[in-house]
This record gives C-alpha cells, structure tokens and sequence, in this order.
C-alpha cells in the first residue's frame, strides 16, 4: 500500500492553521483503514464507527502536538488504537459479567469437518476464529503488516515500540495464532495460491 | 506422514495475507461529515507567541480561552476524566463513567479478594500498617492480596444487626487498604447512568462516595496496563486516599453511616 507522504504532510500542515477543508479530506483518505483497524480491536462496528470517529476528532485537536513532516498514518493509528482499545475493554467488562449469570451453558464447540470443496473457506474460517481470540496486541500487530501493509517503521510508531523490537513481536504473535489453531489445522492446497 | 505438521511462520503469514483482502468488514461508515461537524462547532485556539507576550491581557484572555477549552473536552473525552479522577487525589483509584447501563447479573460474582490468611500475617506481608475500623472491630476474615505493589489487604464483615448484607458480595462491610501511591490505575470503577459520584472529604482528606446502583470494580492483578484484571460488581463505596494508603469502605449503608466507620480510620 503506498503512502502519500507528501500530500499528508501539506493536509496536515493546513489543518493545523484551521484548515477544515483539509482535514476533511485527510478523513476522507483514511476513514476505512481507521475504521478497519478499530475493528480489529473492538470486533464491534458500531464500537469501531465510535472509536474512529473520536479518534479523528482527537487527532485533530492534538495536531498541534504532531512533529512537522512526520509520516500521519501511523500517528494516527495509534489514536485509533487507543480509543478502541477503550471501548473494546468498556465492552468486555459488560459481557464478563452478563456471561457469569450463563455460567451453565455449555461451550457447544463444533468440531470442524472440512469437506474437500470448501476447504479454504473453512481454513480460513478457522484461521478468522483463531485470531479473534488472540489478545488486542497481538491481532493489531499481525493486522499493520500482513493486511494492511505497514512498513516496520510505521509499526513502529503505531505500536510506539523500538523499531527493533518489531520483528519479534510479530513473530511472538504469530506465534501465539499458531497455537491458538486448533492441532490438526492444515494449509489447503488452495490457500494463498491466488495471489502472485 | 501420519501427524500433520504444525504450519511454519511464513505458510501463516502467507494464509494470513491471503485472508487479508477477504476478512469480513462491515461497511466504512461516511466518518467525515460528522467528524467535520464536531470541529467545525469547535475550532483549535491559534496563538500567536510574540504578541502575546506582549500584552498580558491579552495573554489572559487566551489563557481563560484556553481553560474553557480543557475544560469542554474533558466532558468530551474520557482520557482527560481519567486525568480527573486522579486531579483530585485518590491515589491508585480512576473513576470513569461507562456509556451505557450496566448488565443484570447474578448477584454474588467472586470477590477475588486473594489470600485468606490471619490479621497478623497480613500485616507482615503489606507495606504500610493495617488499620480496622474501631466500630466494626476484629474482622470475620481477612485476605491479602500481592497484586499491587506494597500488597493489599481486605477485612471482611459479615451482616450483622444494622449492617444488612450486600447482593454484590454477600457480605456486610468490605473494607481494602493499600499503597494508592505505588499502584497507579490498581482500581478501575466503571460507573452507569444509574450511579452517582459525589465528591467528599473524608477525616479532612479527599474522597469519593459512589452510589446507587452497583458499579463495575476492575482490579489489576499484574503490573502494567495490559496485566490481567478480575472485574465484578460493587456497591456503595466510600474511597479515600490519607498519606501513602488508599481506604474503601463498600457496603449496603448510607453515606452517613459509612462516613462514620470511616471516622475511625486515617
């Protein structure tokens, strides 16, 4: 995914002097990744919809405080990040504890049967399951890179990490999706074939 | 080969990849229009340094602008009512206020209150001296919990005769003590519409008396902000922070009576 480093930068620095013209068109621009990263956080669309909202809003109002010529993407994802990372932990709490009063229920886990045809869709199933139930951390870190195509310097930023330390975070959270999978998952034949 | 083989590093981030352009996303809401909107109706404040320092009234007047500022997006911002909560000085405990009302659960979730243990050996194991509330007396139970650093304690009360008991934890008074200057952010009270927070003063130190309905505890068994956390409802809460030490008093009574076990401790 390229950047548009330059563009940013002269949206930015016209919204700083009150440009709203400028800055709408930097929502604009970045509205769905902010809203797609959100939803990696709070897997809710109305949270992620609030999330993105306030953090857009937010960010606007910390422009000041943003270095000048500093890439925006990954400034902003943290903002985004942050106010996810809120919502998500205000709407786990919710649930925890209206869940302790189904304490009886039983966890009715299927056991996956993959049928040749829809072996793919299944994996992929099961990989989308697997990742649901990684930490914020992990699912966030794994998405930057491998479906949004952060570089490592963005990660960086975003993750307000050492960029040093990016690579075994990703691998630690790979990690962790691998054990997560159930122990019988395999690759299909099929997967990740289709793109070059 | 009769196992199949866990998939590598790269097999999995290829998989991931290839789910990538597929992962099911609901639709980008159009964010711009109300994101637009909210600063429209509120502009930043641009100042210009040199002039203003050359005209003290001026500065004054953008100072004041300034602070009206702070103070709208406080009730805006949730981060900044965190930053609040700890401007009035109870040390170890944030207050915030959750959007909507809170779940009907069952009554009596787990108390987590850590180690069961003897008054004494509690004693020996937090950092500052443990002190009970001189109207309730020896405690029925106590716990100490090494969560936080300098260690936690719980006195546990069953009801009694004027102390009915609590749904949300079963019994009739619960107090906790511990270092609320070494544990920032130990405790988190989430609060719905339904409950009020009322600021006080408590033995002449800053507190917070919290009531109505139950709120939502969350306390952090780990350090850092992502260590795990053991949530369940509270009741009537009367917190307050005196030298290093933060004290909670949750019950079932009124704000004048728990004041008045409180009037017994730091």
């Amino acid at each position: 995914m390229e950047g548009r480093p330059l563009d940013d930068t002269a949206l930015v620095e016209r919204a700083r002097n009150g440009d709203v013209n400028a800055y709408e068109a930097l929502v604009q621009h970045y509205q769905e990744l902010a809203f797609r990263v959100a939803y990696q956080v709070t897997g809710d669309a109305a949270d992620a919809e609030d999330a993105a909202q306030e953090a857009f809003v937010n960010a606007y109002y910390a422009l000041g405080r943003f270095r000048a010529g500093a890439p925006f993407r990954p400034w902003l994802l943290r903002i985004v990040a942050n106010e996810a990372r809120n919502r998500r932990m205000a709407a786990h709490r919710r649930t925890a504890l209206a869940q302790r009063a189904l304490v009886a229920q039983t966890s009715g886990e299927a056991a996956p049967s993959p049928e040749t045809a829809a072996e793919a869709e299944e994996f992929r199933a099961t990989l989308l399951a697997s990742l649901r139930r990684l930490r914020d951390d992990d699912r966030l870190i794994l998405a930057y890179r491998l479906f949004f195509d952060l570089s490592e310097a963005e990660m960086a930023e975003a993750l307000k990490c050492p960029k040093g330390t990016v690579k075994s975070r990703l691998s630690r959270a790979l990690g962790r999706l691998r054990a997560a999978l159930p122990a019988d998952v395999r690759l299909p034949a099929t997967a990740g074939e289709t793109d070059g | 080969m009769a196992e199949p083989q866990r998939l590598r590093d790269l097999e999995l981030e290829r998989a991931l990849r290839d789910l990538g352009p597929r992962y099911p996303y609901p639709p980008t809401p159009n964010l711009a229009t109300m994101v637009r909107s909210r600063i429209v109706a509120r502009p930043i404040a641009t100042v210009r340094p040199v002039a203003l320092w050359r005209d003290p009234r001026r500065l004054a007047l953008v100072a004041a602008v300034l602070l009206a500022l702070a103070g709208a997006a406080a009730l805006i911002n949730p981060a900044t009512r965190d930053a609040i909560a700890h401007f009035f000085h109870v040390r170890g405990v944030i207050v915030t206020r959750g959007p909507s009302p809170l779940p009907s659960v069952s009554p009596v979730t787990p108390l987590d209150l850590g180690r069961l243990t003897t008054l004494d050996q509690a004693q020996r194991a937090v950092g500052f001296t443990i002190v009970l509330p001189p109207a309730l007396g020896a405690a029925d139970a106590v716990y100490v919990a090494s969560g936080p650093p300098g260690g936690e304690v719980a006195l546990a009360y069953k009801p009694r005769p004027g102390i009915p008991v609590v749904r949300e934890t079963g019994l009739g008074v619960l107090v906790t003590e511990f270092r609320g200057d070494l544990a920032e952010g130990y405790i988190t009270k989430e609060v719905g519409p339904g409950t009020t927070v009322e600021e006080t003063s408590v033995n002449g130190d800053p507190g917070w008396w919290i009531a109505g309905q139950p709120h939502i505890i969350v306390i952090q068994t780990g350090p850092g902000e992502s260590s795990p956390e053991t949530l369940r409802l509270a009741s009537n809460t009367l917190v307050w922070e005196h030298g290093v030490v933060t004290y909670r008093i949750e019950s079932g009574l009124s704000k004048a009576e728990a004041m008045r076990l409180a009037a017994g401790l730091p």
